[in-house]
């Protein structure tokens, strides 16, 4: 999977919640994620289809989604409720759907998200398909963008 | 006038509820839906002055229902909004020959939102 593939992604969420949620947010340097399970208590998914194909994951902590989305919402949520899960899944769709005005090299379709939370749960990542993980902190405490795309034969 | 908020994402449609009523749109005059086929069973059932509409959601997506809602003589040139993170330019293409009305991608804020949609909600 080729670098240039992962900044569409870090520029769509810097863009999410910096400029739009006015968090600050601070971006670490991507690594490789050795263990693809290795994910935070909450996870909004998408899958990436079309002339490439892949996955990104937005991974929070279960307070962080909590106080995240109240940020997005403009409410103030206490518990990780339905309305809660629907904007992380709102959320992650804001990152791969912006994220493809910056991968040129394909027409992409993106999933509707999915959400799911617990400490054991399993993501069926792209066979075969590195997974690079960006990690972000902010005064809500850190999350993930974790993405997976197959290069183009 | 009625505005159809039509969006999967209940956050969403609460988001863009709270800027109407922020813009001074009565909340009776705003009408939810949940994706475009509910949209389509309540615009043949209201006259609608206003679609917000969301692209990627389950049974009918946005895209199809402009197709649907455009082929109805009463909506041929009802003001149609999409409001949806994809962000490439042949996604806007495809919306615009579709027949909606204005293009905006999320994530937006309020102001912004109402400056693009003001015009329509004046009309």
């Amino acid at each position: 999977m080729q670098v240039k593939y992962v900044n569409p992604f870090l520029n769509a969420s810097v863009r999410l919640f910096r400029d739009h949620l006015g968090l600050r947010v601070e971006s670490g340097k991507p690594f490789l994620l050795q263990d693809p399970q290795a994910l935070y208590e909450v996870s909004g998914i998408i899958g990436l289809a079309g002339e490439t194909r892949g996955a990104v994951v937005l991974s929070f902590g279960r307070e962080t989604a909590i106080r995240i989305v109240s940020r997005f919402a403009g409410q103030e949520f206490v518990a990780l409720g339905n309305e809660v899960l629907d904007g992380v899944g709102e959320l992650i769709n804001i990152i791969a759907g912006n994220a493809k005005q910056d991968l040129l090299e394909f027409r992409i379709q993106i999933s509707l998200p999915g959400v799911i939370t617990g400490n054991s749960y399993k993501i069926h990542w792209p066979e075969g398909v590195p997974v690079v993980c960006i990690p972000f902190s902010c005064e809500f405490g850190p999350f993930s963008v974790n993405v997976s795309l197959k290069d183009i034969a | 006038m009625k505005i159809l908020v039509i969006d999967d994402s209940a956050v969403m449609r609460r988001i863009h509820r709270n800027i109407l009523k922020e813009r001074g749109i009565a909340d009776q005059d705003i009408i939810d839906a949940e994706d475009g086929q509910v949209a389509l069973e309540i615009a043949a059932k209201n006259t609608i002055g206003l679609f917000l509409v969301d692209w990627n959601m389950p049974r009918l997506d946005g895209l199809d229902f402009v197709h649907r809602v455009r082929a109805m003589e009463s909506y041929a040139k009802t003001p149609i909004i999409m409001i949806t993170s994809e962000a490439a330019r042949y996604n806007v293409v495809e919306a615009i020959q579709a027949g909606v009305t204005n293009y905006v991608v999320k994530p937006i804020k309020g102001e912004a939102l109402i400056e693009k949609i003001g015009k329509y909600l004046d009309a």
